[in-house]
């Protein structure tokens, strides 16, 4: 202990540089998610490349190179990009009003937002269903307001899997714009108003790119959701609308194939590894050109 | 240089019958808030006006104001003669130096410099030299593809000088534009902010809170007091002749006696202080309650000239200032009655505790209604 104490300063940095205290905050977390997280995760990639007679790329072959499965990894994207770009339409304006509003207006607001996220999503899920079964709500109001005259098939239509989507995973779109939004200093709007910018120069100039940071972060986090989810499309589509989450819970329960939910299990990692790796450098660039003060 | 405005004409002082910026019966309330009241200012071409007044007194709403970021629920702005309103912001043609200078924080500093023109439409060939210029003008230009996050406080101010004068505004408006900086900066920036636009030939106005600043910077000081202007005059009026208790208050300092009128005769008031009798010109009625005022610098310690008021004061303080030292006077504790006296020099043997005479001419002796 005094040897260290006395050590000269001269050795110090490297020292630190070793042993940063504040790296010791991470250990917790890191050993946690090693034995809950990452253990099995190397346990199912490794379910994914074992055959019969060891080392194999089977599972692979049969996932990438079936069109079945191309289908459903296409599917799984495509509600991933529509959900994405459904809650960034809705949550946007959402996120910029609830940063704006004041008082009374801004708990409201926010309890809108959250509330969602304390329903469970099985029962938000049941929910969409009641209202848009052919003797659901929807049906009903719009049999009485004269809009239909006979009842619309809603349940089990892609756009009724979209609506549900976009309404389970829209807080995770607007809390991150909300975060960028308030600290955005409304001087900059008034400046740019003063030095002649016309409302939508400033919106296209000034508002987005200071916000693009949030968009980004929302965006990447709803999308990594949407694409892995499998408790929404199951119980708004059930088994018309295969996703990869939809394959891999079949696979493991049903068919005991675990080579085959492996790999598609692997595959839906790299999709989501792709995304937030391609978030995280996109968020560099921006803050590189100075987005963050 | 040329390009940014046209050769200043001479400010002068005082000159509002041809105003170039007229607000006319201006009032703003939030609420149950009365911000501005009624308010009206006139400022000639090329002059600088400073706004000054407390937090609260309503400089900023006016500011917000003339600018079109707040519209006024009474009244009339116009600039050169043209009546702006009703017109938003981005029509008016009425740049802004904003407190903390709210740069673009993603743009560069010639990207921050040439947003407005390119806002405006003007192309990035056309704007190029425009932005050379400015930068040149307040020396940044060495700085043009530094992101403006890296610069100092001073450079930041410069930019938005600049940022706001390539347009050519019609009006510059400045808020609070000194208080970002450290005060041995801010001097500087000061002198160098004012030397710039009077160069540039526009008319400015200033909002501030700090008398100093606003008697460097201006040709005319508007004290504003809850929504109104109290008095609008150039600095060595406003400092020598303010019109009420409220504008010698926030002006410099004094020594303030509160006191009732025990004699009048030929526009001269003699008052009875603390201190004993003093004399001033005025007219008040035998017996009002008034205050006496007298700056630092017009007292003098012994007898003075002739016919001199001379009132005895025990010294309670003594502040050495470098170019001069401040005398601080023990006077009862009680009222608003506060006593401040500035001496070249220290004469020998006074210190805290002593009791000296003080002279001050009965013309530099104000008397307010109290």
């Amino acid at each position: 202990m005094s040897a260290t104490l006395a050590a000269p300063a001269a050795a110090l940095p490297p020292l630190r540089r070793r042993l940063d205290p504040m790296a010791l905050l991470a250990l917790p977390g890191v050993a946690f998610l090693s034995v809950v997280f990452l253990l099995p995760l190397l346990l199912l990639l490794w379910s994914s490349i074992r055959g019969e007679g060891g080392f194999t790329v089977n599972g692979y072959v049969r996932v990438l190179g079936d069109a079945y499965y191309i289908g459903v990894i296409g599917n799984s994207l495509q509600l991933g990009l529509i959900t994405t770009a459904g809650a960034f339409i809705l949550g946007y304006p959402a996120a910029f009003a609830l940063a704006r509003a004041r008082g009374y207006a801004q708990v409201v607001l926010f309890a809108l937002v959250f509330l969602p996220l304390t329903v469970s999503i099985i029962v938000k899920s049941f929910g969409w269903g009641i209202v848009l079964r052919r003797d659901g709500i929807l049906n009903w109001l719009m049999l009485n307001v004269g809009l239909i005259e006979r009842p619309v098939r809603m349940i089990f239509t892609e756009g009724a899997l979209y609506a549900g989507m976009i309404n389970v995973f829209l807080p995770f779109m607007v809390l991150p714009i909300y975060s960028v939004v308030r600290m955005i200093d409304p001087r900059y709007g008034d400046a740019a108003a003063t030095l002649g910018a016309s409302p939508w120069y400033r919106f296209t100039r000034v508002t987005l790119p200071l916000t693009l940071p949030g968009v980004v972060a929302g965006a990447s986090l709803v999308f990594s959701l949407a694409v892995a989810a499998y408790v929404t499309p199951s119980l708004l589509m059930g088994d018309r609308y295969m996703t990869m989450s939809m394959v891999m819970a079949k696979a493991f329960l049903n068919l005991r194939d675990w080579q085959l939910g492996g790999a598609m299990a692997a595959v839906l990692l790299a999709v989501a590894a792709m995304v937030v790796v391609g978030a995280s450098l996109m968020q560099r660039r921006l803050a590189r050109h100075g987005g963050a003060a | 240089m040329t390009a940014l405005g046209a050769p200043a004409p001479a400010a002068q002082a005082g000159a509002s019958s041809a105003g170039h910026l007229v607000v006319t019966g201006t009032s703003k309330r939030f609420g149950a808030a009365v911000v501005l009241e009624d308010l009206s200012l006139s400022v000639a071409k090329g002059e600088f006006v400073s706004l000054l007044g407390p937090s609260g007194c309503g400089k900023t709403t006016l500011l917000r104001c003339i600018a079109g970021l707040l519209r006024p629920d009474a009244g009339r702005i116009t600039v050169a003669g043209q009546d702006i309103t009703a017109l938003p912001a981005h029509r008016r043609n009425v740049g802004v130096v904003f407190q903390n200078y709210a740069l673009f924080p993603h743009l560069t500093v010639a990207e921050n410099i040439g947003f407005g023109l390119r806002a405006q439409g003007v192309s990035r060939a056309e704007a190029a030299p425009r932005v050379a210029e400015a930068l040149a003008l307040v020396r940044m230009g060495e700085h043009a593809d530094k992101p403006v996050t890296s610069l100092s406080g001073g450079q930041q101010q410069r930019v938005a000088v600049a940022r706001a004068l390539v347009v050519r505004p019609s009006l510059l408006l400045l808020d609070e534009p000194f208080s970002a900086l450290d005060r041995k900066l801010r001097e500087t920036m000061q002198v160098e902010l004012k030397h710039l636009l009077r160069e540039v030939g526009i008319t400015a106005i200033f909002v501030t809170h700090d008398q100093e600043e606003a008697l460097v910077v201006s040709d005319r000081i508007a004290v504003m007091n809850s929504g109104r202007i109290e008095q609008l005059a150039d600095p060595a009026t406003l400092y020598g002749r303010p019109v009420s208790l409220y504008v010698l208050d926030f002006v410099g300092q004094s020594t303030r006696l509160a006191g009732r009128i025990v004699a009048v005769e030929d526009g001269v008031v003699t008052v009875e202080t603390s201190l004993g009798p003093v004399r001033a010109p005025g007219r008040f009625a035998p017996g009002s309650r008034v205050a006496v005022a007298v700056r630092p610098e017009a007292v003098t310690l012994g007898e003075g000239v002739a016919g001199a008021n001379r009132v005895s004061a025990r010294v309670s303080e003594i502040s050495f200032l470098g170019s001069r030292t401040q005398l601080h006077l023990d006077l009862p504790a009680e009222g608003e009655d506060r006593g401040v006296v500035e001496l070249p020099r220290l004469p020998e043997g006074v210190q805290p505790g002593s009791r000296v005479t003080l002279a001050f001419r009965e013309a530099d002796t104000m008397v307010f209604p109290a």
